[in-house]
């Protein structure tokens, strides 16, 4: 410290003004990033609490808006569409993508390629283009918008076939893309050391490579779920007449004014999407499998 | 012998693609014997591991387990079992489920399976860990865990691909005097693939030293190491000196002329050799031994070479000391001579020296 020279002082001091001011910088980018990102989310949810009609001026605590919200049968009819929706086109999805993943990673065989770029094309294609496009084939195939009738803890669905095609169709491709990722990391001489330890093909599968597929399995599994509960483009295209998923119903009432109504529905509907999250995640922390927890879903 | 090999290849060829990963390979492995695949990577002992546990199908040639024809029968059906190099041990299972495996796809009982997950843990000392996973144990738990895993199933034959490749110098070495003496007690054929030659000298009954998918050399350690049938085996087993020479007659004796032009005996020459071809002499460092110029005997016995040469570099390595000794026609030859003597006066570099060795020690092999 003693025999420092002024020049070298000098330039120390910058370096500590730089130093102070970029980490001060930082955090307050930090801050505005994230009041961008959640600070409309924190209103909405807020609101849903509001006593008054008004989504702009707080007035005091209420939970009316969510009896409101409960007491409308629009809305639970909805509400029970979108479960039903997700339910199944996330069941066919996760074992066609899951499929479809070994079939690509596992195999070659002519036209590869083709198809391995063609199970992008629904992650990146605009959603309207997709949309349309299945309105025109079940137009066309005479599939048409026929219902299927399901009575579910007694309350009475109608869901069309068109809607269930479609929603498995794009739910497909982010299952496959997701559990390729997770087979692309696997230990193939794994698969090798249970054929030698005398399993045979369906074996060694069922004991080795899809527990080990598992983790990917779930995760794409709970992102299609997340996508179809989420899905406002394509279920509107092809949902012929008179079928509301909760997207399209929210949709619906907006037309007609906002009320808090939308904000506790919405609020109901980001809580479920983040438990999945939290679910998904807590299920492969605890699996002990880091890598695919880095990698997302 | 009429008892059937453990396992045979008969004129074996394996390729990928335009690529030769084993060229005509024939082997007998004997029942009961420690047998190592030695070679660089890329030699083709791996490969050859695979076929005779049914991962890749030979694209020539055939397979015999104790004389039964393997064929294209797949890994599931053949009567052996395979040590990982990376262990392959199922993550998402506990030791002893991991043992247990090979005997719950075997349909065997229960109860057995229990006792013989069991007797495995004790026979590799992790009786107290059958409930942790793979990855909470050490390396060297890991490779104990996939021993115990493949031999429960008793095997008439157990291939291990490079088992202890993975782990550290110490570990390794103990892990070498337990797996053979683990092969000496359940007297089992073991088929183990290395590219250590020290380990595979150390361990096995008879290696197969191989390079470029061809077997060079089929033999016990000793012979590998002393009686090195080509220029390859010589120098991939420890060290050696190849000396350029003329060969000068091969019978009665074998006779070559260095560079120097001196002439001198040789115990050994490689078989399509002929007199004025162009050969070397391979013999060990520690074969030869260095006298002053002064102390050569007056009547040398045609079995002993003298060769005289300067010291040119020393190098201490503890037990012994390397001598670089210059030939009058430029070549090197390295001399290992054991730091044995009291108060004699070490060799200097610069120093005149004559290089000796027995005629028996040298070996004449193709270039």
């Amino acid at each position: 410290m003693s025999i420092e020279t002024p020049e070298l002082a000098y330039h120390e001091r910058w370096e500590r003004i730089k130093a102070r001011f970029g980490s001060w910088g930082l955090t307050t980018y930090g801050i505005l990033a994230f009041a961008f990102l959640y600070l409309p989310i924190v209103i909405l949810i807020l609101f849903s609490f509001n006593e008054s009609r008004s989504v702009s001026k707080w007035t005091g605590f209420s939970l009316r808006w969510y009896g409101e919200m409960l007491k409308d049968d629009k809305i639970m009819i909805s509400m029970w569409n979108s479960i039903f929706l997700a339910v199944v086109s996330t069941a066919i999805a996760t074992v066609l993508g899951t499929l479809a993943a070994l079939g690509l990673e596992r195999y070659s065989f002519r036209g590869k390629t083709a198809v391995d770029s063609m199970f992008y094309l629904p992650v990146i294609i605009p959603d309207i283009a997709m949309a349309i496009m299945l309105l025109l084939f079940f137009n066309m195939s005479g599939i048409g918008f026929t219902p299927w009738k399901v009575s579910l803890f007694g309350v009475k669905l109608a869901v069309p076939y068109s809607v269930i095609i479609g929603h498995v169709a794009f739910n497909i491709s982010f299952v496959a893309i997701v559990v390729r990722a997770r087979l692309a990391q696997m230990d193939r001489t794994l698969e090798e050391a249970a054929q030698d330890l005398y399993a045979n093909t369906w074996q060694t599968f069922r004991r080795v490579t899809l527990p080990m597929l598992m983790p990917g399995i779930l995760g794409g599994a709970l992102l299609a779920f997340t996508l179809s509960l989420d899905d406002f483009v394509i279920t509107f295209f092809t949902s012929g007449a008179g079928f509301n998923t909760l997207p399209v119903r929210v949709f619906g009432m907006i037309k007609k004014g906002v009320t808090p109504k939308i904000n506790a529905l919405s609020t109901l509907m980001l809580a479920v999407s983040l438990s999945l999250v939290v679910i998904s995640i807590l299920l492969r922390t605890r699996s002990g499998d880091e890598e695919s927890v880095q990698m997302g879903f | 012998m009429s008892e059937p090999f453990a396992v045979e290849l008969r004129d074996v060829v394996k390729q990928f693609g335009d690529v030769v990963a084993v060229n005509h390979v024939s082997l007998r492995i004997r029942d009961g014997e420690f047998f190592s695949l030695l070679g660089p990577s890329g030699c083709g002992k791996t490969t050859t591991l695979r076929m005779i546990a049914g991962f890749e199908i030979p694209t020539h040639g055939e397979i015999y387990i104790h004389g039964e024809r393997q064929g294209y029968r797949p890994p599931n059906k053949r009567p052996v079992n395979t040590v990982f190099q990376n262990y392959a041990l199922f993550p998402h299972m506990t030791v002893a489920e991991n043992i247990a495996f090979g005997m719950e796809m075997r349909k065997i009982p229960k109860d057995e399976i229990k006792r013989r997950v069991d007797e495995a843990l004790a026979m590799v000392r992790l009786s107290g860990m059958a409930n942790r996973r793979p990855k909470q144990l050490s390396g060297g738990q890991q490779q104990r865990v996939a021993l115990a895993r493949a031999l429960v199933n008793r095997p008439e034959v157990l291939l291990l691909d490079e088992p202890l490749g993975a782990l550290d110098l110490k570990l390794r070495k103990a892990m070498q005097i337990e797996l053979k003496a683990l092969q000496e007690e359940v007297g089992i054929t073991f088929i183990y693939v290395t590219h250590d030659q020290e380990e595979a000298l150390t361990m096995s009954d008879r290696i197969a030293v191989m390079n470029d998918g061809i077997v060079h050399q089929v033999g016990d350690p000793e012979t590998i190491y002393e009686h090195p049938a080509d220029r390859f085996v010589a120098d991939f087993i420890g060290e050696t000196n190849f000396i350029p020479v003329r060969v000068v007659s091969l019978a009665p004796e074998i006779v070559v002329e260095l560079g120097t032009g001196q002439k001198v005996q040789a115990g050994w020459a490689e078989e399509g050799l002929a007199p004025g071809d162009k050969a070397v002499l391979s013999i060990r460092p520690e074969k030869m031994d260095l006298l002053e110029p002064k102390k050569k005997p007056q009547s040398p016995s045609q079995e002993m070479a003298y060769v005289p040469g300067v010291v040119t570099h020393l190098v201490y390595v503890g037990t012994d000391t390397r001598h670089t000794v210059r030939l009058g026609d430029g070549s090197e030859v390295v001399v290992r001579l054991q730091n044995i003597y009291v108060g004699e006066e070490p060799w200097e570099i610069g120093e005149q020296a004559v290089i000796t060795w027995n005629a028996a020690h040298a070996r004449i092999l193709k270039e």
